[in-house]
Order: structure tokens, then sequence, then C-alpha cells
């Protein structure tokens, strides 16, 4: 029976009634991989050590909660002695010496990294069109983008090739893909998950998460991705519940909040479509709908532009060509070693980033720019605050509209930085997020995005899961329906 | 035309800390290159700072003596350049909110004393090393130094001469060596300065534009460096010129400042606050706590050791004044009850030693335990201030225990007032010329006696004893 | 931004690129400046900045030295190295 477009539960059942050994699970994952080469969803594959990996667990059967699942791993998270390379010619040919925090949990989990996916170079993109490895394909259709940056990880779920990938979100890389590849992501709160062996884009935004088929896989997920890391000064010290415990509860009376500024009239009629059928039907299942105000909301990604590449200038300073990674060939002086080593190794929308980051955070500007854009992200954090004081969730669709094609978004970056326009809040408040597919238009998915207050992934989670029991767009595959 | 120069110092102190200021590398000293490293020093991708919380309270230790601002909530912030020693392409530092304010140090120089006020000490992690001689073309870069706490310390330009500086340097030195937060061993780095030196003249209200010296780590260097420096921003400014504001570096070899390669040209640090390092907070138990452990600083040694032990003025200073001293005396007195021969001896054979030697009390043969020993030994009369002499300078080649010395050479002073009193009577029998010479009136002779009994007992007797057993028999 | 702007930015951040690109890099930047111009509508007088979405303060750690001796690691992960430093053309101070 084939394993593809089955979830973690599914396999686990498969596995467990021995209907299916770890080892055939794995060779049936590579050859999937193989089949769907075409997509470039996996930059680096780890074929020996997992079937290694599965074989010994065929000897020593395990009752971890992962235990033989394959998972596709971003790759941002740094795997020890596996090629780690952020999408990018910097690194390229780097090695960590070291894994993430977020690795080492899911694999002390159980569960097998069978490679790393492909992502837009160091996390900054909407498509996955700028990794040095080449794009990655959405398998709803030849030549459109998956989403970015963890496009790699979407596709590979999406195509049923793994049941579960990690992605991380620092203005909707899991949340955009997710949502154009018809898939479940979450985005929890920040510092739930240690940034330890994540490699940094921008610091006080980014978070990993998970991508799945379901709420309930992606619960799963973030029960063995969340830990408090001494290593992470930022890691949260909460208390972590386990996510799948209220999936079932019901949300009758729960308020949904409807965010005034978020113009829907300037989406595609369709687009509305998807959103007001998802609406109907929640208002079935007994929530309510509240509209609320976040007066700031709409300064959310000229915040994040000014923010993001500030820290991100910062962050790939170490990336000089002295230590680690791609150096030049045959420099001449030191300048020139970092200059051409960091000219070759790092793309056009990196180098954009680092630029304006340098020039928001240059003496003269960082007043009008840097600290202005952090007092704005205090004012759109207080919103939600606000907010949260009147509803449990907030609901939105979580892009502008369907996957679009690869090259389409022209020369200009400030349209593909106006895809995250939903995405972005969440990211500069700290809040747990996450898009679950609620529509196909012109046989393109769509997700809707819940927003939840601070530490409550279980309520988003359970909210989204009441929505994937009593409907089937999370069922729906690039072919055809799955039972 | 009157000149004034106006210096200001930064003086950059390595704390001592076993571990680094973010990571749990060692921080010793010595070790082959790049095997104090840990990832995170190296700037790995993914990796993440957690602060020293030891270098935090070392830093306190000197806003306390320096009776300065402690500012409970500190933060940091990122200063961003490129250097290959500097392996996150920035330098983790605190800008915005140090840990510690204002504060004020007494210095003595030219015959007076001098209140300098300090800006600000803030916390920051120290570079790697760039080994540029030792290969053809290239230079080598060692991490084991990047990360190390750094407790920086500004003053106000409020420093008029290279002698003030020079005695604010030591005046620093001291306080930090007597807290115990930095080694002050300069000869390997544990203190560096930057020294900044404009000029005006005397009734221009404002301050001249200033140079940076950097990184000179010696007395004799900074008074160098700021005599040329002077000497150089003057024939600028008296041939109508201006001083560029500039970093420079001190040539020792050739006795003069130079302007820093474009490194330091149009750099703009582009400082903002580290977003994976939160506010760190001291609670205000910590506080006390660290106040009410603060070691003793000199001036307070000074005072105790006067009031406390009455030892004289200049002894109290002397020993007060250098921590190894002051360690090594106050260890000694708890072994023995003659705290003023303690002091008298360690200010005057043992201060001697040291000076022929040129080293610290620390980097010698003589321990604590022994010293007080040979001390008992006086007070007990076991063996004449003489021979305790001979003894220090045994113990001070070998190494050897003071009791152990005296019973093998025996050297063990003689007491027994009968024998002493029959060798004196036969030295008098055999010598009755000169008794006959002192009874006629020459006393000088009485030494002769003496001199002669000493002879006898191979410098064993007590001289005490043996001029009142003289004294008797002669007179 | 003009161009002299976009140089010293571009030092700044050690990176480079090619003379017919200056332009579209200029405009590119220049629009991205334009975009994020809209926070000067807003009123932030008095607002504290933001800079950790956290509201807590750091954890820190004990003095306590337990990192192992990664030598041989990092010097292999080097683009150019000898058997105890890491090596970059001759730096002049």
């Amino acid at each position: 029976m084939s394993i593809q477009f089955k979830t973690i539960k599914e396999l686990k059942k498969m596995l467990q009634s021995k209907e299916i050994s770890n080892k055939e699970m794995l060779e049936d994952t590579f050859s999937l991989i193989e089949d769907n080469k075409h997509l470039n969803a996996f930059i680096t594959l780890n074929k020996e050590a997992s079937l290694k990996k599965a074989e010994n667990l065929d000897n020593n059967p395990s009752e971890l909660p992962l235990a033989g699942i394959p998972i596709a791993q971003k790759d941002l998270f740094c795997t020890k002695d596996l090629r780690t390379t952020c999408g990018s010619n910097m690194l390229s040919n780097f090695i960590p010496p070291y894994s993430a925090t977020v690795i080492e949990n899911l694999e002390k989990a159980g569960c097998i990294s069978v490679g790393k996916t492909n992502m837009d170079e160091f996390a900054m993109g909407s498509s996955t069109e700028t990794s040095f490895f080449g794009n990655t394909e959405n398998p709803w259709g030849q030549g459109l983008v998956p989403g970015g940056s963890s496009g790699g990880s979407a596709s590979a779920v999406a195509a049923g090739i793994v049941p579960a990938a990690s992605g991380t979100d620092t203005g909707g890389s899991i949340r955009q893909p997710a949502s154009l590849c018809g898939i479940t992501g979450l985005k929890p709160t920040y510092g739930r998950i240690s940034r330890w062996g994540m490699i940094a884009f921008a610091s006080s935004l980014d978070q990993a998460g998970p991508m799945a088929r379901t709420a309930e896989d992606c619960a799963l997920m973030l029960n063995e991705m969340c830990s408090h890391d001494s290593k992470d000064t930022t890691s949260l010290d909460e208390n972590i519940p386990d996510f799948t415990k209220n999936l079932n509860s019901s949300i009758r009376g729960i308020k949904i909040g409807l965010v005034k500024e978020f113009d829907l009239s300037k989406l595609d009629s369709d687009v509305v479509k998807v959103f007001e059928e998802s609406k109907k039907h929640y208002e079935s299942l007994g929530a309510e709908f509240v509209e609320i105000s976040l007066p700031n909301i709409t300064l959310s990604v000229p915040t994040y532009y000014v923010v993001a590449p500030a820290e991100c200038s910062s962050n790939l300073s170490r990336f000089d060509g002295v230590k680690f990674g791609r150096r030049c060939e045959n420099p001449k002086d030191l300048e020139d070693l970092y200059v051409r080593s960091r000219s070759e190794g790092f793309g056009d929308e990196v180098k954009r980033r680092i630029l304006i980051g340098s020039y928001v955070l240059s003496a003269g500007f960082y007043d009008a720019y840097y600290k202005k854009a952090q007092q704005v992200r205090r004012l759109i954090k207080n919103d939600f605050v606000a907010a949260f004081e009147k509803v449990d969730v907030i609901m939105s669709p979580t892009t502008r509209g369907t996957a679009f094609k690869a090259g389409s978004m022209g020369n200009d970056p400030i349209q593909m930085y106006l895809e995250d326009l939903f995405t972005i809040p969440a990211n500069l408040a700290g809040l747990p997020a996450m898009s679950v597919p609620n529509g196909i238009v012109n046989n393109k998915p769509l997700g809707m995005q819940l927003i939840g207050n601070f530490l409550e992934e279980s309520k988003i989670l359970q909210v989204a899961h009441s929505y994937q029991t009593s409907t089937d767009w999370h069922l729906k595959t690039p072919n055809g329906e799955i039972s | 035309m009157t000149w004034q120069t106006v210096i200001g110092l930064e003086i950059h102190v390595q704390l001592s800390t076993k571990s680094k200021l973010f990571s749990g590398a060692s921080t010793g000293f010595g070790a082959e290159p790049n095997t104090h490293v840990d990832l995170i020093d190296m700037g790995l991708p993914g990796v993440l700072p957690v602060a020293n919380k030891d270098a935090f309270f070392k830093a306190i230790r000197f806003g306390l003596a320096t009776n300065a601002e402690i500012n409970q909530v500190s933060t940091f912030d990122r200063k961003n350049y490129f250097y290959p020693d500097l392996p996150k392409g920035y330098q983790i530092t605190q800008m915005a909110m140090p840990i510690v304010g204002k504060g004020t140090i007494k210095i003595f120089a030219n015959g007076e004393e001098k209140i300098i006020n300090i800006t600000r000490a803030h916390l920051e992690e120290d570079a790697g090393k760039s080994v540029h001689d030792l290969f053809e073309g290239e230079t080598g870069i060692d991490l084991n130094r990047a990360g190390t706490p750094l407790l920086e310390i500004v003053s106000e330009p409020e420093i008029a001469n290279a002698k003030e500086a020079i005695a604010y340097f030591k005046a620093i030195r001291q306080i930090v060596t007597f807290l115990d937060i930095c080694d002050g061993v300069m000869a390997e780095g544990s203190m560096r300065c930057d020294v900044n030196v404009s000029m005006k003249k005397t009734d221009d209200l404002e301050l001249g534009t200033r140079a940076e010296i950097k990184n000179i780590n010696s007395f004799k260097f900074i008074e160098r460096a700021i005599a040329f420096e002077i000497d150089r921003q003057v024939k600028i400014l008296e041939s109508g010129g201006s001083v560029a504001q500039e970093t420079r570096l001190y040539d020792s070899v050739k006795n003069e400042t130079r302007s820093m390669r474009s490194k330091e040209e149009a750099n703009d640090y582009r400082y903002f606050p580290d977003p994976d390092l939160l506010p760190v907070v001291i609670t205000d138990k910590e506080l006390e706590d660290i106040r009410a452990n603060l070691p003793e600083l000199p001036e307070q040694k000074e005072k105790r050791y006067i009031s406390e032990i009455k030892l004289e003025g200049s002894e109290a200073r002397i020993i007060a004044s250098s921590k190894t001293m002051a360690n090594m005396f106050e260890e000694a007195c708890l072994k023995t009850d003659d705290s003023k021969l303690v002091a008298k001896w360690l200010v005057g054979e043992v201060s001697a030693l040291l000076n022929k030697d040129n080293i610290e009390i620390d980097e010698s043969k003589l321990t604590a335990n022994n010293f007080a020993s040979l001390i008992k030994r006086i007070s007990d009369k076991t063996i004449s201030g003489k021979i305790a002499k001979s003894v220090l300078e045994e113990v001070w080649e070998s190494g050897n225990d003071v009791d152990e010395i005296i019973k093998d050479k025996g050297l063990v002073q003689i007491q027994d007032e009968s024998l002493l009193e029959n060798i004196a009577k036969k030295i008098i029998e055999d010598n009755p010329d000169q008794v006959n010479a002192y009874k006629g009136g020459k006393d000088r002779l009485f030494g002769f006696f003496v001199g002669q009994v000493m002879k006898e007992t191979q410098g064993k007797a007590n001289p005490q004893s043996v001029n009142e057993i003289l004294k008797k028999l002669l007179d | 931004m003009d161009k002299k702007t976009v140089r010293t930015i571009a030092h700044l951040s050690r990176l480079t690129f090619e003379e017919k690109n200056e332009e579209k890099i200029t405009n590119d930047l220049n629009n991205i400046i334009k975009f994020v111009d809209q926070l000067n509508d807003v009123d932030t007088a008095d607002i504290e900045p933001l800079t950790s979405p956290l509201e807590k303060t750091a954890k820190t750690r004990s003095d306590n030295v337990n990192a192992e001796n990664r030598k041989e690691v990092f010097l292999n992960n080097a683009p150019s190295s000898n058997e105890d430093y890491i090596l970059v053309p001759r730096v002049v101070e």
C-alpha cells in the first residue's frame, strides 16, 4: 500500500500493524523523492543514514512518538555532518559540526530526517525562486511557485513524499507556502521552539514550525519540536502543553475576529468567495464572528521591511569567506576576500536586503527608520493585545491569491513583499498563527489564516481541527482526492 | 600661546572569569591557538550567545569601588564592522544601557591628589588575535581570545598630562587587582588602553579635535605616545592646520604615532540592540551580596593596618598598595603573633629581595607559611635577626622549610646564659690588653668583645644576652 | 539615496556589483525606502521601541568552562588554514 499522501497518524498505524516495515517505508520515501525529482524540493538527501536508521528500528522497535516517520528538514537548520546550505552558494559546501535543537528534538522523538529541503536563499523570499539550487515547483501545476521561503518543505508535503516537514517563518515563510500548496502549516509563539542551530535571518522574528497535511499532525510535530533551551536565551520557559489534547473540543461560542483594516474587497472575487465560504462553515459550527480593529496593521509590511533587513544585515556579516563557507578564488588582499566572497556567495535579493538593512541602521537614519519601525511594531503588538480581549482567535486569508507563475513577479521587489501582508503581523507581535487549506480556485489551493493569542497554539489548532473534521479541503491532492 | 593638553583614557580590562562572556570556552592564557574556541566564539551559523553572570558581578564590584551608578537593568548592542578576528562581523557590547554609570577615582600625580570622573564602564567581548609575522604573505587568525569578557572603563577628558594618565592607569590597575576582577598582568594583555589626546588653548571653551591612539599596554609607551602626540598636534595647530579626528597606532620602535589604515575610514558601526540577548537584571539581593563581599581596597587596608595593627603609616602604605604583598602580610599575620615584625621584614628584607629579582611576591618561592615560621623563630629567639637574614636568603633560593634549614645548618641561637657567660669569661681572660684598654676608656672596644663571642659561637649567640653578659663582666 | 550613498552602504556591507547593475540597484533601493517612508506618517512620540516580542529578561549562565576543544574541526572547515591558524591574506595595519 502506498505511503504517498499519508499523514503521520496513518503511517504510524501502518508501521504498528506491520503492514509495512520501517525499511520499506523509507525505501518508498526515497522512490517518491526520485519520482518527483522535477519538483526540486530537496537540496541534499540523507539516504544511507536514513535507511540504516529504519533498519535498526525494524530490529529494535520503538515506542517513541515519531518512531520511523520520514520527515523532511528545511535546509536552514544545521544538521550535524549533513550539508546545510540555506539555499545559498555561500554555504554550498558547509557541513555543520552540530545539529539544531529542533532537529535533535525531532530525531529524539524517533523521526528519520530524509533530507534537506530547498528554500529561498537565507529565507528571504516568498516563492523559492531565489535559491542557488534552482526553483522548487508547486506540485499543483507546472511552473507554479510553491511559495517561500519554505517552498521545498511545502512542496514535499503537498506531493505526498513525506507526511510532514520542518519549516521556518519570519514573515510568513511557513504559512504562505502552506496556503499555496494546500497543506497545513503553523508558526508557534515566538520563543516556543529553540533557535539554536537555526541559521538566523531576523532574530526577533524567526521561528521554526511544522508543515503537515493536518492540524492534528502539526500538533504531533509541535509536541516534539518545542522545548525550553538554555542555549537560546529567547527560548520560552513556559509550560509546554500536549498540543493534541484539546483538538476535539467543541468550538461552539468561540469568537473569531475579522480585521476591519484587511480590506478584502481588493482581492480577487474567487479568493473572497473561498473566504466567505469558510466563514459560513465556521458559523455552522457555532463560532461567532466579531469585527475588530487593528489600526496600525497596514503598516506591518513597511515595518517588517525595516526590521528584518536590519537584523539580517548584521546576522549575515559572519558570512565573510574567512572561517567557513565559500571563499573567492585567489583573493589579492583582505578587502578583496570580503567583497568578492560575499558578492559571489549571495544572490540579488539577499544583497538588496543587506543594503537596506545597513542603510536603516546607519548613522543619521537610525532614528527615522529602525527606531521608528520598532516603535510602530509596539503599536501593532498593542493593537493585538487589545483585540484579544474581545476575541479568541483572528481569521483572515493567508495569501492574496493562489500560486503564481515563476518569474511573474517581475522586477519589482515590492510586489513580492506585499505577498506577505496577511502573515507579517503575527511575526511582528510574536503570536502563533497557522494556515489551513480552505478552497481551490482554478485547480490551485488556498489557505485561511488563524492567529492566536500569546501561547495559544492549542486554541488555533482546535479551531483548525474542527474545520478539518467537517471539511475535506486538506485531503485534496494535486491529482485528485484521497480517502 | 599656551596649549593645554586634554586626555581621556578608555581602558579595556580583561575580567578574570573562568569562561567567556557568551560561551563556556576557557579564558585561560597561553593555550595552543584555536583550542579555547566554542561554536559560539567561532560565530558559526545558528549559534546564540548566553551571558555569563559572573562577568556582571565583577563589573559591579568595579562600580561599587568607584562609587558609580549601577544599572540593575542593562542591555547589549551590536557594533558592526568587518575584521578577520571578529568572527561574527559584529562585536557584542553595551552602548545604550551599560552596567556601570558615572563614578570617580582618586589619583596621585605630580605630588597632588586629583579626582578623575569616570563616564561609564561597560561589558563587551574581546576579539581574537591576528598574527601577522609568522607566515609569508598571510595573516593567521587565533580565536582563543575571542569572546573573553572585557570591562571598558571610559574616563572623562579630565587628564591633563602623561603623568596623570599613568597615575590614572595605575590606579585603575590597583583597583581591579584588589577587587579580584582582573589579574593585571600587562604582558598578557590583561589591560589595554586607548588614549584620546586633543589640544586646546587655555581660554578656549570648547575642546579641540581629538585623535585616538589605540591599544597601548605599557606605562612607558603611554608616556611616550602622549608626548609624541602632543608635539605632533601642536605643530599642526601652530602652523594653522587642523587635527584630523582619527585612530592612530603607536609604533614603539620608531616612537611615533601614525594613522591607521582605511579600516577605520568612514566606519559607521550601525549600533542596534542585540535581538538575541534580552535585558539582564541584577536583583537588589544580588547587589547587596556583592557589596557585602567586596574585597578590601588599598585605602581601606592602609587605614586598617594603621588603626588596628598599629603599623607605621609608611609601612602600611607600602604593604597595602600591592595586592600580592598585602595577601602575604595578612596570611602571615594569621600564623604568628608579631604582626609588626612581619611588616618590618616585608617592607625591609623581603622587598629588597623582590627588587633585586624584579618579581612580585607570588612569583617567589616564599610562602606565607614559611614566612610566618621565620618570623616566629625570630620572635621566640630561636634565631637572631642576623641569622634570620641568611635563612631568608636560603629560603628565597631553595624554597626549603625554615625549621629544616635552621636544624640542618645548626643555626639555633645559643640562649644558654651560663654557656655564654663561660665563653665571655674565656674571651676576657684571653684578651687582657683589650680589657685594659676598654676599662681605660676605649668604649668602642666593646664591639670587639661582642664580635669575639659571636665568632666563637659562629654567630649563633643571642646578641642581646651577649651584650648583657659582657656589660656585667666588664663594667 | 544617491549613487554615492549606495556605494558607501555597499562598502560598509562589503558588497559590490557590476557598474551596469548600479542603476537598477539604486532604483530598487530607493523604491523600497520610499515604500517604508510611510512609517513617518504615524505618531510614535513616547512609544518605547520593541526589540523582542518577549516581555521578559535574560537567563544568564554561571561561570563554568564546558566547551570542547574543536580545533581540528574548525580548521578543517576553514577555506584556508594550517595546523594552528585560520589564514587570510596578509593584513597590514
